[in-house]
């Protein structure tokens, strides 16, 4: 399933004057850069809490859409419904998957995958769960009238049945290794038949609320100002029984009050700190800045084959005009690193390390390098051709990712024209071919929902819906397609790492850098695992007293 | 007679207001580039049997002029249609922040009075002195303050520095969601006191310079019978069409408050659903605000004959 990073949409009105509140609050925008690059480190986990707690606080950058899994798509979404909702499988912090709602999983014929129902589980109204509520969850996400943003897990699903007590089997339609791989993330929520029958339409907005298994349960939705979930006390899991009897998101779209509020400490933590902020919350004595694992790379995507970026050579010879150390530098602060291609190491889980070599090492390098970028171009007959670059104002790093391509461009004898829309619009590139037209490129920065790198690279088949550019490798088509049908991962990732060296060779889009998960964690707690598995394992559980 | 038939008059004048409004509110959107569909999925693959009923489900299928008459049908019902980003009622939504902002404007608005007139009025009694002058230079300083600006002044002196106040949400209770409130309404009040306050002062001190004042003065009345009967009574005209204006102005500008203060107001709301297409919500605000607009206005020409009878009789009185 492709994701697409949607969470940056900040009030462009109060931005204007951030000079100011910063000059008074006496923040450290005005003092001069440092040289020396950013030191850090992934944390994989912190201490375990000394005792429970009653309650702590989050700060979001954006108030959820829905908390209904059909929809739940997004950080805003996610990083609540990870507590509340569980799913068959469990993506773990360290990406790994294991068993959830489903005790176990088999895989008796190469179209069939059958799900084992974990006893003794029950829902937030005390009811358990049954085969019944799988059947009708999952069923949920094939119904054309709920719309849901998960199909694509589902594409190949022929039927789901119940098929014993506590047994469901899905049937697929061939081989699909991915379905399986989907099952940790929203696609895999079981509600409450029963909820989902009684609510209807109003499920999962801030009325109608959801019923699941989670260590946490809904407990109130305070539209466009907070979620507070509460501790479920006959939760299955010892393991994960919630430490604090409350959790309070709180939706603060301005990014200067949310940074000033962990600052102060008025709000124990959040996700996702904006770059500009980590150094000044780094040497803040209100708590931690630490960074997780992500599966997020930053790309330029390129939107246009038939324009001159259709010649390789072209595409080649921006990325390597691009100066993309200094670009970690200015959008992330230094927080960051460089990368040649479009997954991180951290999908790549149950691979070779053959696989990972070849997907890895055995690579072509685009290193900074002006001469020779500019000598392609000359070669591809492209020089003064006019290229159309579309940003919005969405955060900070976005204008630096737009000026860094106009430099990169026209240093090599491009042109190009920046175009700046509404954030709305710029969402619209990514779902409307409409909204494309003219477009060469733009921006993305692209997370995977599962525990492999061949979600990456199903999305640039020939005639993908993310597939924006219309690029089209019938060698690499057929890579990615047996790969889907190899079960074992180490053998499936030997073909990935093929069809990650074909994406490297042809730039289909230009893959620039990838950084760390962020997270602020404050003084009075810990016990929570920085990782980007927070938009699907219930991190929020294992929060306690510091 | 002619007050019932002025109030019939204003009715319909008040109507036929909000039927072009609608119009307006509604066609408006078929203005804006970009399909509200491709918005609810958000960049997802979608299913394509999804696609064509998730439109169907909105009504996005239909002609036009068939949408409107369905909103305005459901409209006239209480019934808003439902939000694309929310999937709830827009009634639901809507009615969910109001509460927030109509305290917000109730504070700001008497902050508004209290501080403009008594401005006003003490400087235009005053005219000339020190004490004129300075109100004067106050009002047009702070006139410059824009509202986002004054909000992250505020913040940052009177939540971030001293602590004294909340610098975010709208508090739990009355008297909570009040503390959480000044702040905001401070800073949304700013410009709407100049505004108030100028007026004021012209319109009194043109009143205290009419014959009518001089002669009750030489009549030997005292000097605060006169100010009250004489000057403030004939300057409320001009304050009262200034307030009209200005509760389209409060509810117009608190959006930039809520926003830098995270209310969940309907200003906010507003933004939010502009940007994000949600056209249903965005038609029911700007519908509200518009209502709001006309109503006051139209309360206002109603109840100005009676607070000022000149009005009424026509202008020769004097």
């Amino acid at each position: 399933m492709p994701s697409r990073r949607g969470h940056r949409r900040v009030a462009t009105i109060v931005a204007a004057g951030l000079g100011v509140a910063l000059v008074l609050t006496g923040c450290s925008a005005s003092e001069p850069e440092k040289t020396t690059p950013a030191e850090w480190e992934l944390t994989t986990s912190t201490a375990a809490p000394s005792g429970d707690i009653d309650s702590f606080t989050w700060a979001s950058y954006a108030e959820p859409y829905s908390l209904d899994y059909a929809y739940a798509f997004d950080y805003a979404d996610n990083q609540v419904l990870a507590n509340v909702c569980e799913s068959l499988m469990r993506l773990n912090p360290d990406f790994s998957l294991s068993p959830g709602l489903a005790e176990s999983v088999t895989h008796p014929t190469p179209e069939t995958w059958v799900y084992e129902i974990r006893d003794g589980v029950t829902f937030h109204d005390g009811t358990p769960l049954t085969a019944a509520d799988v059947v009708a969850s999952m069923s949920r996400i094939l119904d054309p009238a709920v719309g849901s943003s998960w199909y694509s897990v589902y594409q190949n699903v022929v039927s789901i049945e119940q098929t014993g007590d506590l047994q469901v089997t899905v049937t697929m339609n061939g081989p699909d290794s991915q379905f399986n791989l989907g099952m940790g993330g929203s696609a895999g929520v079981i509600e409450s038949a029963a909820t989902l029958a009684e609510k209807g339409a109003d499920y999962g907005n801030s009325t109608g609320g959801v019923n699941c298994t989670g260590p946490f349960s809904f407990k109130e939705w305070k539209s466009g100002e907070s979620v507070t979930l509460e501790r479920y006390d006959d939760y299955w899991d010892p393991e994960l029984k919630a430490r604090s009897g409350e959790v309070k998101f709180l939706f603060m779209n301005d990014a200067n009050a949310r940074v000033n509020a962990l600052k102060s400490g008025d709000v124990d933590g959040g996700w996702m700190i904006p770059a500009d902020a980590v150094p000044q919350l780094r040497t803040s004595d209100q708590g931690d800045m630490l960074f997780g694992l992500n599966t997020a790379v930053s790309n330029i995507v390129i939107s246009n084959m038939e324009g001159p970026l259709g010649d390789l050579r072209v595409r080649q010879a921006l990325l390597m005009a691009l100066d993309r150390e200094g670009i970690v530098d200015a959008a992330l602060k230094g927080y960051g690193d460089v990368t040649d291609v479009m997954t991180t190491k951290s999908v790549w889980v149950g691979a070779s390390d053959d696989a990972l070599n070849a997907a890895f090492d055995d690579i072509t390098d685009y290193d900074y390098d002006i001469e020779a970028a500019k000598k392609l171009v000359e070669e591809a007959g492209a020089t003064g051709a006019e290229l159309t670059y579309v940003t919005a104002p969405i955060s900070s790093d976005f204008n630096v990712y737009a000026q860094a391509t106009a430099a990169a461009a026209t240093a090599i004898g491009l042109k190009v024209k920046i175009e700046t829309v509404t954030p709305n619009a710029y969402t619209a590139l990514f779902s409307d071919p409409s909204a494309r037209e003219g477009v060469d490129l733009f921006y993305t920065s692209w997370y995977l929902s599962s525990p492999d790198p061949l979600e990456m690279y199903s999305v640039l088949r020939t005639g993908d819906f993310s597939n924006y550019g219309n690029w089209s490798d019938p060698e690499f088509d057929a890579i990615v397609n047996e790969a889907a049908t190899i079960q074992d991962p180490a053998e499936r990732s030997a073909k990935t790492a093929e069809a990650q060296q074909i994406a490297n060779a042809q730039l289909p889009w230009l893959p620039m850098l990838e950084a760390p998960t962020t997270l602020f964690m404050g003084k009075r707690i810990t016990g929570v695992t920085p990782s980007v598995a927070f938009l699907y394992f219930p991190w929020a559980a294992t929060i306690g007293a510091r | 007679m002619t007050t019932f038939r002025r109030v019939v008059g204003k009715l319909g004048a008040l109507l036929l207001t909000l039927f072009l409004a609608s119009l307006l509110v509604f066609f408006s959107r078929f203005l804006v580039p970009g399909d509200p569909v491709a918005f609810l999925l958000r960049g997802r693959k979608p299913s394509p049997e999804a696609v064509a009923l998730v439109t169907a489900q909105y009504g996005l299928d239909l002609p036009p002029w068939q949408q409107y008459l369905n909103w305005l049908a459901g409209v006239l019902h209480g019934d808003f249609g439902r939000s694309l980003q929310y999937r709830q009622d827009v009634t639901q939504v809507i009615g969910d922040r109001l509460p927030v902002t109509l305290m917000l404007v109730i504070m700001a608005g008497t902050m508004i009075a209290v501080v403009g007139l008594t401005a006003g009025i003490v400087a235009s009694l005053n005219r000339g002195k020190v004490l004129d002058r300075s109100v004067l230079i106050g009002l047009t300083v702070l006139g410059a303050i824009p509202s986002f600006v004054g909000s992250i002044v505020l913040i940052a002196i009177f939540a971030v520095q001293l602590g004294w106040f909340p610098s975010f949400g709208s508090g739990e209770g009355f008297f909570d969601q009040v503390y959480h409130l000044v702040l905001p309404s401070i800073a949304l009040a700013i410009v709407f006191v100049v505004l108030v306050g100028k007026v004021t002062r012209s319109s009194m001190v043109e009143q205290l310079g009419r014959e009518h004042v001089e002669v009750a003065t030489s009549r030997g009345l005292k000097r605060g019978t006169v100010i009250r009967r004489h000057v403030f009574r004939n300057s409320i005209g001009p304050i009262l069409t200034v307030s009209g204006v200005l509760v389209a102005g409060l509810l117009v500008a608190s959006s930039i408050v809520e926003a830098a203060f995270g209310l969940a107001g309907i200003g906010s709301l507003l933004v939010q659903s502009v940007d994000r297409l949600d056209f249903p919500v965005v038609q029911a605000i700007v519908l509200l605000v518009v209502t709001a607009f006309v109503v006051v206005n139209a309360v206002i020409d109603v109840l100005e004959p009676w607070v000022d009878p000149r009005s009424a009789a026509g202008a020769g009185a004097r």
